[in-house]
């Protein structure tokens, strides 16, 4: 059993000041990579084989080295807090709970880029984690973590915190930017890449915030230490978000490829009530879900897709015997369609197609074709839009169509949800989308 | 650097080799190929943007599809567009139906039908029925985002191509998306119009029928338009355009592409003022003052003509109208026919040398240039308002990274992208003088400019608006900047012809090619094409025309396309060289306030119904084609040109289009001007003209003649006359943002709403030449500037409670 | 009236200097939600003063504004309810909570304002605090578990003028409140509350 790395300072809430951070040896691990040359700094994360947390897995060291140094522009490191994929509560809880650990991996990642400006992308309706981070960042600053001479070694580095204002899809790292920089937050093409031209056009990484709260503990204590916990190509632990239809939903912090299993019946306390466990997504509502046969699906990254999903942000909801699928994939995709930032057809129209489609199956007014329908949409929307939005709509619909597609055939057939009774002159829960006439349908 | 530089790479599309620049889109390498891959964001003039994801295409060794309009080409690609490859027209039909899931099935009344990309595309392979069960999305409809554009929403297909030629074109920001997801739409904000100068391009370049212009809504049929392919008539940008007849009138103006001119553009003038050749006050057949003005022959216009011409004492008035060919009829027409250098189309005297180069050298700075400098300086010049085109291509160059400087009395359009350096227009010879002299350092505006000069050499272009030629040496010091950093010049002057008038010599100094009156090798050259030339002192100017009109010092006025009471500077004198001259022959499409002077009427074609050329600000000569025939009798002006000559006993040699651009070929070749030192020697220090100078210059939009009829266009563009003045002025004076203003001259004067505003000079006093209400050549003398005073009218109601409190 | 009086000037230019020069367009948010703590929402006299402060046109503020779903283009109560309904929130039960807080409230749907103006109601998308699902925002303060007669407890609150004790940390006054503290103003609770 591995200790906790990011989450051991969990249980003490002194470590949320900055005296109790530095009390607990919090900060030295900045004083030691200061010490570092950028270059070594980032041959020892690309050696810890760290992958980022935030859905992708992208290795953190090579992403670092990709940051290109002496272009005359200024360079930007860019801290990913705008957690939103459902399901997904552990960036929230690693800020509340010990913002220096995570400030001081930021400080790290942008020392290694030779970056003398970060930002912190935050979510806007984390109002109190925000809050947080406001009052670490000023103590940070007052105690010199931050400011002209970054504790005492005259290499200077600001920080600025930016909060957004409610879209999902600035969690994209090229709509984060845009958003950043005060645009709408629709994603832009790649090439140029942000690590070439990101923020105000010019070089700049972005990381994912549990992905730096990883980076103080791999400086301090060796890349071979964090190359050895866990999975060979999946190394360290991942904080597993569980909710839903859980005993005791929560954050746990487990080594890579710890199985759900082992997650649900140790840790999560089983499946609420003692129910049978119908359906759980791996990795937040974005990847495909998985079903009771596949319990034993160790969670790491290749694991995860070996079993026809993703690892995601490590979010796992669970759904029991009694949870509508349908129902459920309906209000994922609704999510999708809301979120949708509008660029492009497929996402936009599609996701859109699809919940209403959906609605109607759910509230009863399903037809035989729509399966094959919803097949065919699904198809038609994967890896054609402009970004991983609307792939992440397709997985629950593509997931439930394949798991579970008897009960959306129970549904047509009986004209109504067997689980909730929804039918023709039942009022089911509807999603408006503003101007989109959506509420007609399943009002 | 053109293509032959640049590195190639080789690929197939549908299996056929194509070898373009690093760089080039898959879209564009497959247009090459002529195959045409489906589109409807994508827009060669704008940037790649990836959105409507209908232009999917495989790529061998590629597991996901990839939207031909964002990926470059690479070296070996293997590209299979839909004639090659079912997942890629898969991907296509399926894209088609999601764009089609919302779109109203309206395509019988729309004005797109029949000219409409997703209808042909629909047409051609899409889903026959539509699996859609839903009800649609309902917008209201239409919406007026401003007087000349409509949005349908439930028509567009959100591909961003309006707002994005808004952001990255015009820079007039005014329609933008809204919102997101499935009710994301195009908006403007309450309360904020669409107001920009390049809005019908919007509307042109939609690839639905989501936009319409409020002049062509359910106006027209494509297959109900006969076309043509003409220039526009307005400006000296000389714009691509087509024109769509339906029923012998003109119905609507579009851009044609053209990337050494206007790209993908017009301005909203060329677009929608076109109404003009078809007014009640056309006038086409030839008349003569007898009781009143009566309908006679040519001929016997000609006769009468001749007979008043007998003393000699002619001149000719023109505007830069004329095509290239009527004006080098006009040109030779005065010479060898009347005797008299006495011709002019200017209304601004002062070209100096940079005039006679400008003559005699077409292309020397062109579009592209400008597009590719690394710094331009514009001086005297409102390009924005007067050559529209050429700002939209200052506005791509800055895109691009060049610094753009602009030295003017008053802040224009190209305020985001430039650094102004606004100065009263007595003063721009004076800044100009500065960069020339200045020796570095970057402390002043003038450090700066000369700093960026030299460094970018002849990557740097140097742009003289009409503004400078009010001041005897304005233009050629200009001119001296430029040669002196090696920068590219040009001389930019605003109506459609002028540069084509000066090549032909309806100059009083210059004869065709720029070659001098006054200098007997140079008049020697003509002489030998056309036999005589006339006398070699150089005859009047515009100005002088008139003086000596009201002198009584001519017998016959030409007014060939001008009316002197609009178009020139003092409306008093026009009227005293009117009242003054025994004969004058009007010669155009209409009479207007010539009327109770006329004793002759020649009418003449309309631009759009003649073949010719026009030359446009760069020398560039280009094919204008009769979109119809000449209404009524008129006839093209070269040829009345031709029947006067005839009726005078003379012959202008030239009895057919060919012939004429057969002779003048060789007058008009390009030739080198002889290096000559420019008068300017240094002025030392601005000279004031008093204690506050009023200048004016028409607005893109207002009150001249071409405009009649454009009712939408001025609804949305055309503000009613108003004087701007500095709030330091304004204080001294006790002038109040929004009451009135007198403005005096010793020319007379104007009574005007005030705008007070950091945007024009301290010092000056901004009047757009020809507003409605209240034209400013009623307060002009000399020519567009003017020493005048201010004072506020009668102070408003609200101040008067207040002081009664 | 300008939205943004004399010592909310000095606040925006200092929301704009947080950025570099010439990026002063990376201000916009806060200086919406700015605009937002005065006003309660965003209106288009507010959307002009943002223009105005970076030489935007007004559409290309509303252009912005109507992206995000925390910035209330329409008037709003005077606090915000938000009801989580996405996925491990409705396992447990949100649905039911976001019907008892129209109830309670008397609105009728989800864009209104109730009667006595103290209140509009969100359906939010995730808010990551699925592990206290079903979770309510009240002025984007976390009220976790809520079950409906918990819902009608914390609206009844608010209405006998209490601020709710939010599950973690700190609740601000109202929505104005939270938007100041949005706008980057207000967070670390160490300045004067308005």
């Amino acid at each position: 059993m591995t200790d906790p790395i990011i989450t051991a300072n969990w249980g003490n809430p002194d470590v949320v000041g900055i005296d109790g951070y530095v009390a607990a040896g919090g900060y030295e691990s900045l004083r030691t990579a200061l010490g570092m040359t950028p270059a070594d700094l980032i041959d020892v994360v690309k050696a810890s084989g760290l992958r980022g947390r935030g859905g992708a897995g992208f290795p953190t060291g090579v992403k670092w080295s990709f940051v290109p140094q002496d272009t005359g522009k200024p360079t930007y490191a860019v801290a990913n807090f705008d957690e939103s994929e459902p399901g997904t509560f552990n960036n929230r809880e690693l800020i509340e709970r010990d913002p220096h650990q995570f400030l001081e991996g930021l400080a790290i990642a942008t020392y290694a880029i030779g970056s003398h400006e970060a930002y912190v992308y935050c979510r806007g309706e984390f109002l109190w984690p925000d809050q947080v981070l406001e009052r670490a960042i000023a103590e940070a600053f007052a105690k010199g973590v931050f400011g002209d001479d970054v504790l005492g070694t005259g290499y200077p580095m600001n920080v600025i915190q930016h909060r957004g204002a409610g879209a999902y899809i600035c969690g994209e790292e090229t709509a984060l930017l845009s958003s950043l920089e005060g645009f709408r937050g629709q994603p832009r093409l790649r090439p140029p890449f942000p690590a070439v031209e990101g923020l105000y056009g010019c070089p700049t990484l972005i990381n994912n915030v549990e992905t730096l709260c990883n980076v103080p503990h791999i400086v301090r204590n060796g890349a071979s230490w964090f190359a050895g916990i866990g999975p060979e190509k999946s190394p360290g632990t991942k904080i597993f978000s569980v909710s839903g239809k859980v005993e005791r939903p929560g954050n746990y912090e487990l080594p890579m490829g710890t199985t759900l299993e082992t997650l649900l019946e140790e840790h999560a306390g089983g499946v609420l009530g003692g129910r049978r466990l119908k359906a759980w997504t791996p990795g937040g509502s974005s990847t495909p879900m998985l079903t009771d046969e596949h319990r034993d699906v160790a969670l790491d990254f290749e694991s995860v897709a070996a079993a026809g999903s993703l690892l995601g942000t490590g979010a796992i909801i669970v759904m029991d015997e009694t949870d509508c699928i349908v129902e459920a994939t309906r209000r994922l995709v609704a999510f999708y369609a809301h979120e949708s930032c509008g660029k492009c057809t497929p996402c936009r129209e599609g996701t859109w197609w699809v919940s209403r489609v959906l609605g109607r199956i759910e509230s009863g007014y399903g037809r035989p074709e729509d399966l094959p329908l919803l097949d065919d949409i699904g198809k038609n929307i994967l890896f054609r839009a402009f970004c991983a939005l609307a792939d992440g709509a397709v997985s629950p619909i593509q997931s439930s169509l394949r798991y579970f597609r008897d009960e959306y055939e129970q549904h047509i057939a009986e004209r109504r949800c067997p689980f909730t009774g929804a039918g023709p002159g039942v009022q089911t829960h509807g999603r408006e989308v503003e101007g989109s006439g959506l509420s007609e349908v399943l009002g | 650097m053109t293509a032959a530089h640049a590195e190639l790479v080789t690929l197939t599309v549908d299996g056929k080799e194509i070898t373009v620049p690093k760089g080039t889109l898959i879209i564009r390498a497959a247009e090459q190929l002529g195959i045409e891959i489906p589109r409807f964001c994508d827009h060669p003039f704008l940037e790649p943007i990836g959105a409507c994801r209908q232009c999917y295409v495989e790529l061998e060794g590629q597991r996901k599809l990839l939207t031909s309009c964002t990926t470059e080409v690479g070296p070996g690609m293997e590209v299979k567009t839909q004639f090659s490859s079912e997942v890629a027209q898969d991907a296509q039909v399926a894209n088609l139906e999601f764009l089609l899931l919302n779109h109203p099935l309206d395509c019988p009344i729309c004005d797109r039908g029949g000219e409409c990309p997703l209808q042909d595309q629909a047409l051609a392979f899409g889903p026959g029925e539509s699996r859609y069960r839903e009800p649609k999305r309902v917008y209201e409809k239409p919406i007026a985002l401003s007087p000349l554009v409509a949005l349908d929403r439930e028509r567009c297909v959100l591909c961003a191509r309006c707002t994005r030629f808004c952001d990255e074109i015009s820079g007039d920001r005014f329609i933008e998306l809204f919102a997101r997801s499935a009710g994301e739409r195009v908006s403007i904000a309450a309360g904020e119009d669409f107001r920009s100068p390049f809005s019908g391009n919007t509307v042109q370049i939609c690839p639905v029928g989501a936009l319409t212009s409020t002049t062509y809504r359910f106006a027209a049929r494509p297959f109900d338009l006969s076309t043509a392919d003409s220039v526009c008539g307005h400006c000296s940008s000389g714009c691509n355009v087509r024109v769509d007849l339906r029923r012998g009138e003109v119905v609507r103006v579009l851009a044609r592409d053209n990337v050494e001119v206007n790209d993908a553009w017009i301005c909203d003038k060329g677009r929608y003022a076109f109404a003009h050749a078809d007014l009640d006050t056309r006038i086409t057949t030839p008349l003569i003052r007898d009781q009143g003005l009566e309908p006679v022959s040519f001929d016997e216009v000609f006769g009468e003509v001749a007979r008043w011409s007998a003393g000699g004492r002619v001149a000719f008035l023109t505007s830069g109208r004329l095509p290239d060919e009527d004006a080098y009829a006009l040109s030779k027409l005065a010479r060898t026919v009347f005797g008299t250098n006495d011709v002019d189309h200017r209304r601004a005297p002062n070209g100096g040398h940079a005039e006679e180069i400008a003559a005699a050298t077409p292309l020397a700075t062109t579009y592209r240039d400008v597009e590719r400098a690394k710094v331009i300086l514009v001086a005297g010049l409102d390009a924005e308002q007067e050559v529209p085109i050429l700002h939209l291509r200052i506005r791509k160059a800055a895109r691009r990274g060049a610094k753009v400087f602009v030295i003017h009395p008053r802040a224009t359009r190209l305020r985001d992208v430039a650094e102004h350096q606004l100065c009263r227009p007595e003063h721009q010879t004076y800044v100009l003088e500065r960069i020339h002299d200045a020796d570095g350092g970057d402390g002043t505006f003038e450090d700066r400019v000369s700093a960026a000069l030299r460094e970018a050499g002849a990557e740097a272009v140097v742009i003289a608006g009409e503004r400078l030629a009010e001041h005897p040496l304005a233009t050629d010091v200009a001119l001296s900047v430029a040669q002196r950093f090696g920068a590219r010049f040009a001389y930019v002057t605003r109506r459609a012809n002028d540069r084509g008038a000066l090549r032909a010599g309806l100059h009083p100094a210059l004869l065709p090619g720029g070659r001098r009156v006054s200098n007997d090798v140079e008049r020697g050259e003509v002489e030998a094409v056309w036999g005589g030339v006339g006398p070699a002192d150089p005859g009047r100017s515009a100005r002088q025309i008139l003086e000596a009109c009201a002198r009584r010092e001519i017998d016959v006025l030409f007014l060939v396309g001008v009316d002197p009471l609009r178009d020139f500077p003092d409306a008093t004198l026009a009227r005293r060289a009117l009242a003054n001259v025994r004969y004058k022959v009007v010669q155009g499409l209409e009479l207007g306030d010539l009327e109770p002077y006329a004793d002759a009427f020649l009418p003449a074609a309309a631009w759009s119904e003649r073949d010719g050329h026009v030359t446009d600000w760069e020398g560039r000569s280009q094919p204008m084609r009769p979109v119809r025939g000449p209404l009524g009798l008129s006839r093209p002006d070269w040829e009345i040109f031709a029947g006067l000559a005839e009726a005078m006993g003379g012959d202008l040699g030239f009895g057919s289009l060919d012939e004429l651009r057969e002779e003048a070929a060789g007058l008009l070749a390009p030739r080198a001007v002889p290096e000559r030192s420019t008068a300017w020697t240094g002025t030392g220090r601005p000279q004031l003209l008093g204690d506050l100078t009023l200048f004016s210059y028409p607005l893109l939009v207002d009150e001249g003649r071409l405009l009649e009829g454009a009712d939408q266009l001025k609804a949305a563009l055309e503000d009613p006359a108003f004087a701007e003045v500095h709030p330091d002025d304004a204080e001294k004076r006790g002038v109040q943002d929004g009451g009135r203003v007198r403005v005096k001259t010793e020319a007379g004067e104007l009574d005007l709403p005030v705008r007070i505003t950091r945007d024009v000079a301290a010092g000056a006093i901004f009047v757009p030449f020809n507003q409605p209400g209240s034209p400013a050549n009623a307060a002009l003398a000399g020519g567009f500037i003017e020493p005048a005073s201010v004072e506020a009218v009668e102070a408003g109601s609200a101040s008067n409670a207040e002081g009664a409190a | 009236m300008p939205v943004l009086a004399e010592d909310l000037r000095g606040n925006a230019e200092e929301i704009k200097a947080r950025y570099p020069k010439g990026r002063e367009r990376s201000a916009i948010l806060p200086l919406l939600y700015l605009v937002q703590s005065v006003e309660g929402h965003v209106s288009r006299d507010g959307l002009r003063e943002v223009a105005e402060l970076l030489g935007l046109t007004t559409a290309e503020v509303e252009a912005v504004a109507t992206f995000y779903t925390m910035l209330r283009l329409a008037p709003t109560g005077t606090h915000l309810v938000n009801v989580c309904t996405n996925l491990s929130c409705a396992l447990r039960g949100a649905k039911d909570v976001y019907e008892a807080a129209h109830d309670v409230t008397g609105i009728s749907n989800g864009t209104g304002v109730s009667d006595d103006g103290l209140f509009s109601i969100a359906e939010e998308e995730c808010l990551g605090a699925c592990d206290a699902a079903p979770v309510v925002q009240i002025d984007f303060a976390n009220h976790d578990r809520v079950t409906p007669d918990r819902m009608r407890e914390l609206i009844e609150q608010v209405r006998a003028g209490e601020i709710p004790t939010p599950s973690r940390g700190e609740s601000p006054a109202d929505l104005r409140h939270a938007s100041r503290i949005l706008a980057g103003i207000d967070g670390r609770g160490d300045g004067e509350e308005r």
